[in-house]
């Protein structure tokens, strides 16, 4: 392979660079046209060598081996769920084939869409059951699902014959074109499976799977329904198979129960991917012609059959331990290597130039606009006036609630919340209210329970007891991405961004909505995409848009993850030490951030070690303290609160010149 | 009446076999937090030496276990420390797909070295059985079933009472905790994969006795020890006994009340029902999120 495409010249204008869909550059970056090409000579090949039967039945096998890659990849390589059992999908399709064929005197053909059909319906029940919760159960409920389904055929002997199998009958056109009609069938599925892999990979709805794969308690957090992400990659993953099933039924002629769920099929599909590349889109399916030419060379060259499960067995180890990311990314990996693309660095002075990337305002698709807000209340925050100076570049906040209301109706009404793990109640009867258009601060000494507090609000944990109720609905057994709907934004603690993608993608991801055409729309253009770019314009990492998520500073991590809540045009965010871990100039920035979102109507919970910041940004100032509200107030009279005082340095210390306050002024102290 | 309660009896002496097989599994979960595949494997690896031995020597299979979990320790040590170190801190589905290429390749080389037919070891007492009043136990069951306790103990006393017990036992809650104060995690987790393979050694003689096996039989084992371990809650001791005890119940009544062939088909369907109903299982623990690693 020779490089069509030298990289960029070194002096390259320093615009931001534009991240261009799907394109990478080198080798790599003509991989479209080199799979057309690889497509068309395919197509071509019966053509060219109609008699050579050999070759073209060892091709089509590589072809349903590499339809079965591609969607296996779509589950374990995507949403990174690995499932061993993906064979049960072609045998499932091979019965379905194989019983209405026999039974109904169809065409087998005919029944192909329908063997697609029963391996969704399969998916998506099994789906239910095991992918409504994470982690791994699913890889085992997936052996299972194999064996029991071998099981079931065997056992339902007048349906399906038992183990004296299905006869199917012959093909129905003349002798003389042997397999080549099966050859295109396979290789038009083919085509197919890797066009719905490379749409989903270009969609939210795959930005969302990557996103399950990476940090699933943190896709939820920002929307992702999981359960539904899931289960949908798993019936994608399945379809295919299942309409490949059916037709190699007719290829077969004959299907039994151990041959049809035989293991080594779901073998030979993880190997294909591994050895191609998972989560890749073209490496599962270079993977399938090696793992099957491979294979076929063993089987002709290398005795017995019997020793086949070992060399499968060695490769899958072998490649675990010594090619973990598999060729193609592994390949990529190492051009890019040779190959590095211009780094731009990123000085303080171009990450803090927000001001300086104005643009002109982008109307959101939805039409609205409702930038400037003026129902905001001076009083609530009087500083946030002078932020939303004439030519920068202001933030367009889509408009959820009625902007009319009065501002300081409460919006998230927490009371009675309890919390336990184990003996340690974290979070004990809390009472806490945030009212709309505030940036109330939450302080209070570590382990008081605050991050606890944060995660029942989003949803990551559930409450014992107690109820959360936002703009007056009770949210406290709703999903988190349900909460993430209703416009509850947050941030972590310790920034968990998706590692694996860019940062446009990480903001793109978020979901504002349960909707079927966001899940849909695409990751890499359109309207959210261009969204996703005002916002990280927003906040003045616009430029990096096309960076590695991982590759940006600490810092930077944070903003990005700002901008990944505002994603989903939230009216409350809750920040957890935004400015923790954050160097002085980039805290200013957020403070100034905070406050511009905030006189657009964003209401802020902001937990924070930094007082001088809560104090300066924060109004009321809420403290907690064993896992309760022991004092809030205005940012002034806490810092003078006594059991503030007492909470953060003990019961026993006073303020050395004067004694504490005998009259708390005006926090409701609940201890 | 006397039909029932045989087979509760023979329910409790299965799940109590099922209790040692799957207690490695939830051991390796619980301390390293890998799905081992290819526990399965392992114990058809221990069934077949069991045999080969019974058959060359005329040892008693069940005693051959105190020669082969000595052995089974140093084949899961020699494991990690080659193979599974690797993967740690990848990904969880690494670790799934490499296990489940070291049971592929230990299939493989059964295959290849003692032949794809099934077997059993077949000492003097395998058809005897000991009669209590209209009761009939099977001698193997009830011998496997005290082999099977004692190992059960035995692995209890190791974890609560030793310090290494101590020490597998504190990564398992808290890796970085544990190193903390002085436990060297790696050592640690070859220790805790050695045990869990190790109690393959007296689970694969039982096996060879109890169960005709043969290389490929391996994917049935681990998807019956899977089962288990997601009723009873993944990484939870107590939770693979009782989960070993119900299922070993809901196969012998299934088996005696409904056909064996429908037996196997139990297993699939309580996990579904289990994953259904409570995904955290009968004794899992959902735990903060924020204190994950």
């Amino acid at each position: 392979m020779t490089d069509p495409t030298p990289p960029a010249p070194a002096g390259r204008p320093a615009l931001a660079p534009r991240w261009v869909p799907g394109r990478l550059r080198g080798p790599v970056g003509n991989r479209h046209a080199l799979a057309g090409v690889v497509f068309v000579a395919l197509a071509l090949f019966p053509a060219i060598r109609p008699h050579d039967t050999y070759r073209q039945t060892v091709l089509l096998l590589a072809f349903l081996l590499a339809i079965e890659a591609s969607s296996w990849n779509i589950i374990s390589g995507y949403a990174g769920y690995i499932s061993l059992g993906h064979g049960a999908f072609l045998g499932l399709g091979a019965y379905t084939a194989g019983i209405v064929a026999t039974r109904l005197d169809v065409h087998p053909l005919l029944i192909a869409p329908l063997g697609g059909v029963v391996a969704v319906v399969a998916a998506v029940l099994l789906g239910l059951v095991v992918l409504r919760s994470r982690g791994h159960a699913f890889v085992i409920i997936t052996i299972a699902l194999l064996f029991a389904t071998q099981v079931l055929v065997v056992n339902l002997r007048s349906l399906t014959g038992g183990s004296d199998g299905i006869t199917l009958p012959l093909p129905s056109w003349p002798a003389e074109f042997q397999n080549i009609p099966f050859y295109y069938l396979f290789l038009g599925l083919l085509g197919l499976t890797v066009l719905l892999s490379g749409w989903i990979r270009r969609t939210r709805f795959g930005t969302g799977l990557l996103a399950i794969r990476d940090d699933e308690g943190k896709a939820a957090a920002i929307g992702v329904h999981t359960t539904r992400y899931k289960v949908l990659a798993y019936a994608c993953s399945a379809f295919f198979i299942g309409v490949a099933g059916s037709v190699y039924a007719y290829f077969l002629t004959f299907l039994n129960p151990l041959g049809a769920f035989s293991i080594l099929t779901s073998v030979t599909i993880v190997l294909a991917v591994l050895v191609g590349g998972r989560g890749s889109l073209y490496g599962p399916v270079l993977g399938a012609f090696v793992v099957q030419i491979g294979s076929e060379q063993a089987t002709v060259y290398g005795g017995s059959s019997q020793s086949r499960v070992l060399i499968f067995g060695i490769a899958l180890v072998a490649v675990v331990l010594f090619l973990p990311a598999g060729a193609v990314p592994t390949a990529a990996a190492w051009w890019h290597r040779r190959h590095p693309a211009t780094v731009e660095y990123i000085d303080q002075a171009g990450a803090l130039a927000r001001g300086q990337l104005a643009r002109p305002d982008r109307t959101t698709p939805t039409g609205t606009d409702p930038a400037v807000d003026p129902a905001v209340d001076p009083a609530v925050d009087p500083e946030a006036a002078p932020a939303r100076a004439a030519g920068q570049p202001r933030l367009v906040v889509r408009d959820r609630a009625p902007q009319a209301e009065p501002q300081r109706r409460a919006l998230l009404e927490i009371s009675g919340l309890t919390k336990a793990f184990g003996g340690l109640v974290a979070v004990d009867g809390a009472d806490l209210t945030v009212r709309r258009g505030t940036v109330t601060g939450l302080i209070g000494p570590n382990g008081s329970g605050k991050t606890t507090l944060f995660n029942l609000v989003g949803g990551a944990l559930r409450a014992d007891a107690g109820e959360i109720r936002f703009d007056g609905r009770r949210i406290d057994r709703l999903r988190p991405w349900q909460r993430g709907h209703l416009g509850i934004g947050r941030t972590f603690q310790l920034t968990r961004l998706f590692k694996s993608m860019t940062v446009l993608e990480n903001v793109v991801a978020p979901l504002p909505d349960a909707r079927w055409r966001a899940l849909l729309s695409g990751a890499v253009s359109g309207p959210e995409a261009a969204r996703a770019r005002d916002l990280l314009d927003f906040v003045g990492l616009g430029r990096f848009a096309g960076q590695p998520a991982g590759s940006l500073s600490y810092g930077q991590q944070k903003l990005v993850e700002l901008a990944q809540a505002l994603m989903l045009d939230p009216r409350l965010v809750l920040l957890d030490e935004p400015a923790g871990g954050v160097n002085p100039s980039l805290v200013a920035r957020l403070v100034e951030i905070v406050r511009d979102l905030n006189a657009q109507g964003v209401t802020f919970l902001v937990v924070e070690h930094n007082i001088p910041m809560v104090l300066e940004l924060c109004d009321p100032v809420v403290v907690f303290a064993r896992g309760r509200v022991i004092a809030e107030g205005r940012p002034e009279l806490i810092r003078r609160d006594p059991a503030v005082l007492d909470a953060y340095l003990g019961e026993d210390w006073r303020p050395p010149a004067e004694p504490a306050d005998p009259e708390p002024a005006e926090p409701k102290g609940v201890r | 009446m006397i039909e029932f309660v045989q087979a509760v009896l023979l329910g409790l002496l299965i799940g109590g076999v099922y209790a040692l097989m799957s207690s490695g599994l939830t051991l390796i979960f619980g301390v390293l937090g890998i799905v081992n595949v290819a526990q399965g494997a392992f114990l058809v690896l221990a069934a077949m030496l069991t045999w080969w031995l019974w058959h060359s020597t005329g040892i008693d299979p069940l005693l051959a276990a105190l020669l082969l979990t000595p052995v089974m320790f140093g084949f899961g040590w020699l494991l990690y420390r080659t193979a599974i170190v690797r993967v740690r801190g990848m990904p969880a589905s690494m670790s799934v797909l490499l296990t489940f290429g070291l049971a592929l390749t230990i299939e493989g080389i059964l295959n290849v070295t003692a032949g794809n037919r099934f077997r059993s070891a077949t000492p003097s007492y395998f058809d005897e059985s000991f009669r209590v009043g209209a009761l009939n136990l099977p001698k193997p069951q009830v011998f496997g079933f005290l082999a099977a306790t004692a190992v059960l103990a035995a692995l209890y006393l190791i974890l609560t009472r030793t310090w290494t017990g101590r020490a597998i036992r504190a990564c398992a809650q808290n890796p970085s905790g544990a190193a903390l104060v002085g436990v060297a995690a790696t050592g640690t987790a070859a220790l805790a994969f050695a045990l869990g393979t190790a109690t393959t050694g007296v689970g694969g003689s039982i096996m060879s006795v109890l169960y005709p096996f043969f290389p490929a039989s391996h994917y049935d084992w681990i998807s019956r020890l899977l089962g288990i371990i997601v009723l009873g809650g993944m990484g939870s001791m107590p939770g693979a006994l009782v989960g070993s005890l119900v299922l070993g119940l809901a196969e012998t009544l299934t088996a005696t009340y409904g056909s064996l062939q429908w037996s196997t088909l139990v297993f699939y369907a309580v996990i579904v029902v289990v994953l259904l109903v409570r995904p955290q299982g009968l004794f899992g623990a959902r735990l903060r999120e924020d204190a994950l690693p």
